[in-house]
């Protein structure tokens, strides 16, 4: 039966290349690849010759960087995957049974097939992607690697550690399966599982602190001084025993020899042992539950085909009142705004997403409270504002360059309905004006909230004599000013993307992991930054030159407004240009070429 | 009113539409038939500006629509074969968003006739996903028509409507036609086609085998015959077995 499976996977994955091959034949997919696979290249020639890692002793200063830069990939992991599975108690996925794609589902959950060879299949899946994972992450966080510096051992690690994390995942989502098919408590559970995940944090950070507090580290930035507490850290007694669990599942990629892998081999291998008899034991449960969800599943997608209405019962978004009422009269890009806010709504505004919002707000607040009591004992006011400046500066470089890839709801969101989009009587660029209305305030709206406490937030006091109110006034005026255009920039970019690699793009929408999704994912993310920068730097060149040659006249504050008058002037004509080209792009747009 | 010149469409080196002339008055009901694949959606794609045609002219209402496509495009309207619609717009705000697109200043006045003529009005604050096939239909026949256009485009209008919905469908085109609009449309039902057009286009890869009244065509494959239907037209002249 596994055999079966596997040639399913097998042959899929080598059609999918084949058809990925054949792509190739069209000039931009073939320079997108060429970029990809350069930049691979290059990476790896820059990774295959660095010397690997000499023994600890001999080569002290980098060890050093290497054991920090390890420790913090180590501990980092472990709070995204604590998170993650957190997240899968807190809000449990409505089908929170295995992944499995709707051909596979209508293919193989009514074949003659166990539930156990079908969790053999999805961990079976998952390891395709699992494996070429660790043996990129082996190439890439060689850095940081110990293992003797060997990539085969690395790449082993990394296995563990991935293949740890997903089966602890899948046995978290049977495991929820089988509470919520039992019905009773499972709200009960849940919060049970919860609060055990809370309290385990808070021991965590407590012991944490009971360490730093005892024997408090000096200047942390000093490597030998983070060198010394690092390890003293997670050697001190609570925590040792606490964060064991992690400490097993990094041992093989942390070990720093070929002896000591071996060694942190066999209690991470017992550990996985231990993970796939959790799953593969809770499959009793998830045959039951597996069997209705694949008949609820068929049934409804046969429903869906004869173009009857889906069943009542289940969770389907309603329909809302618009943002504002729409009146039939005025300009058409406002009705863009209209619409796309409002399914801006219904998509971002869902319990999900508030709920991890507000896990990633108690998650800073927990990491930010001991600093603001160090800062807080240290008794500097403007520390406090610097921090807030800070925060600040995150989130806005996280809104200009991660914010477009969230909010979504322009053309991106209306790729399907593109033939329709076209015959409306509204030229190309006024239609991608009109789409990018909706994320650009959106976006726009959480700049301004950045600027505006940061720039009351530097030197509370006033003890820079040139940072009056009134340039403080003026910076917001001219930093705001600028966001829009700045956002709605960094909005083109993706929907350039969308319509001139479409497949592509809806390639990368799709779930699923790999060096194709890799690959692209990277590309997008360095065109956007180099767009940015070429955005950009004529616009800070402009402003530089103005502010310098006109501040000793004027003084701070009309020359910071001539600046960025300046800077405004050419960031609209950007946009102009982008907007325009975008939107010719459009009209030339024909989706159908594409699937080819 | 549409006049079409020499309209050719290529995908790459393949040509879908090639070198195809022809017009539609005001009050004209023109059918396009052809096997799979001759061409129909391509050719109807390039009429409503969807897709930019490689060659030719086309004018909408006496307006270039390569030249001045908006002004063409607030003339016309086009109805895909899939209903494409908004996820997130109930049926009522898919009205209030294509009037601001069109400008229909008092479109509320239309919306609620033209909600209870196609049936909707229960479902008005519903969102697509949760209506049938044919429903949704109906909502895109619904926003297509709220700016009252002089020209309309149907591709296989009638596939997955209801016999109620066939024959209600029927008698909306040709009363549109008799106000005045010039309609295409494209079916495979022939013999519906024979009631609602005026005027066949028979394609075939990419070619215009025959045009004229329905009688014409008919007549130019009658080798004689009298009481040809245009089933057994479509078959002659696409080169059908059976003669
Ligand atoms: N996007 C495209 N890229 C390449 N070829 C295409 C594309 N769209 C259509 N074609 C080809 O153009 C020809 C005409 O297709 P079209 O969809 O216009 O046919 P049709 O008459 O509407 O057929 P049907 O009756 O099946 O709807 C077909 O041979 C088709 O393969
Ligand atoms: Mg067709």
């Amino acid at each position: 039966m596994i055999g079966a499976l596997l040639y399913l996977r097998l042959t899929s994955l080598r059609n999918l290349v084949v058809f990925r091959v054949g792509r190739l034949r069209q000039p931009k997919y073939l320079v997108g690849t060429a970029v990809a696979i350069a930049y691979f290249y290059f990476v790896l020639q820059q990774r295959l010759a660095m010397p690997g890692a000499p023994a600890a002793a001999s080569a002290p200063a980098i060890a050093d960087t290497r054991m920090i830069g390890m420790a913090f990939i180590c501990v980092g992991l472990s709070a995204l995957a604590l998170i993650r599975v957190a997240f899968a108690w807190i809000a449990p996925a409505e089908k929170p049974a295995l992944r499995f794609s709707e051909a596979e589902i209508a293919f193989l959950f009514p074949a003659p097939i166990t539930r156990r060879a079908l969790i053999h299949f999805r961990l079976l899946s998952a390891q395709f992607a699992i494996l070429f994972t660790s043996v990129l992450m082996a190439f890439f966080f060689n850095r940081f690697g110990y293992a003797g510096g060997n990539r085969a051992l690395q790449a082993v690690g990394w296995w563990v550690v991935l293949s740890t994390f997903d089966l602890h995942l899948n046995g978290t989502k049977l495991t929820l399966a089988r509470l919520r098919e039992k019905a009773s408590g499972f709200l009960l559970w849940r919060a049970a599982a919860v609060a055990a995940i809370a309290l385990y944090v808070l021991a965590v950070a407590w012991s944490a602190a009971a360490f730093a507090s005892a024997s408090p580290p000096g200047n942390l930035a000093g490597a030998r001084e983070a060198e010394r507490f690092i390890p003293g850290l997670l050697g001190s007694s609570p925590l040792h025993w606490l964060i064991l669990p992690f400490r097993i599942a990094f041992g093989p990629y942390s070990a720093a020899g070929a002896r000591e892998f071996g060694v942190a081999m066999i209690p991470a291998l017992l550990l996985l042992a231990l993970h796939y008899y959790w799953v593969s034991s809770t499959e009793a449960s998830f045959e039951e539950g597996s069997i209705a969800l694949a008949e609820k599943r068929t049934a409804a997608k046969a429903a869906a085909q004869r173009g009857d209405l889906p069943a009542a019962g289940s969770s389907r978004p309603k329909g809302r009142a618009g943002p504002f009422p729409l009146s039939p009269r005025g300009p058409p890009e406002i009705a863009f705004l209209w619409k796309n806010l409002l399914s801006m709504r219904s998509s971002l505004l869902n319990r999900r997403t508030a709920l991890l919002f507000l896990w990633i707000i108690l998650c800073v607040s927990l990491v930010l409270r001991p600093l603001l009591a160090e800062y807080a004992r240290s008794n500097r006011a403007e520390a406090y504002g610097l921090l807030v400046v800070a925060l600040c500066c995150i989130v806005a470089a996280y809104t200009l360059f991660v914010g477009p890839q969230i909010a979504r709801q322009d053309l991106r969101n209306d790729l399907p309905n593109a033939d329709i989009l076209k015959t409306y009587p509204i030229e190309g660029w006024r239609l991608a004006l009109g789409e990018l209305l909706a994320p650009t305030a959106v976006l726009s709206l959480v700049l301004w909230f950045c600027i505006l406490v940061s720039t009351f937030a530097v030197d509370p006091k006033g003890e820079a004599g040139w940072l009056t109110s009134g340039v403080r006034v003026t910076i917001v005026v001219c930093l705001g000013s600028a966001a829009p255009l700045l956002c709605f920039m960094q909005l083109i970019v993706p929907n350039a993307i969308m319509v001139l690699l479409p497949a592509w793009y809806q390639a990368s929408r799709s779930r699923g992991a790999g060096i194709e999704m890799f690959g692209q994912r990277l590309i997008f993310t360095i065109a956007q930054f180099l767009l940015a920068l070429l955005v950009a730097l004529p616009a800070a060149c402009a402003a530089a030159l103005i502010f310098f040659s006109f501040q000793w006249v004027f003084g701070v504050g009309p020359a910071i407004a001539l600046a960025s008058a300046a800077v405004l002037t050419v960031l609209a004509s950007e946009a102009a240009v982008g907007l325009w080209w975008l939107g010719w792009r459009f009209e030339k747009f024909d989706l159908s070429t594409e699937s080819k | 009113m549409i006049e079409v010149e020499a309209l050719t469409k290529r995908y790459g080196a393949f040509t879908a539409v090639r070198n195809l002339s022809f017009s539609v008055r005001p009050g004209e009901v023109l059918g396009l038939v052809g096997p799979n694949g001759a061409g129909k959606t391509s050719t109807l794609r390039c009429l409503s500006g969807v897709i930019p045609a490689s060659a030719g002219s086309i004018r909408i209402a006496g307006h270039d629509l390569a030249a001045d496509p908006v002004a063409a495009k607030r003339a016309l309207a086009f109805f895909p074969d899939e209903p494409r619609l908004f996820e997130y717009l109930t049926v009522r705000q898919h009205l209030a968003f294509v009037a601001r697109i069109y400008g229909v200043a008092r479109y509320e006045e239309l919306a609620r006739p033209l909600l209870e003529e196609l049936e909707l009005v229960e479902k008005a604050d519903v969102l697509p996903g949760e209506l049938s096939r044919g429903m949704k239909q109906k909502l895109v026949i619904a926003c297509g028509l709220l700016h009252s256009p002089s020209v309309i485009f149907f591709d296989e209008p009638l596939t997955g409507l209801d016999p109620l919905g066939i024959r209600r469908m029927k008698d909306s085109i040709m009363r549109r036609a008799r106000d005045g609009a010039s309609i295409v449309l494209s079916s495979h039902l022939l013999h519906l086609l024979e009631e609602i057009c005026t005027h066949v286009l028979i394609l075939k890869k990419g070619d215009k085998v025959a045009d004229g009244t329905i009688a014409e065509v008919a007549a130019q494959f009658s080798n004689g015959e009298a009481g040809v239907n245009l089933e057994e037209v479509f078959i002659r002249a696409t080169g059908g077995s059976e003669t």
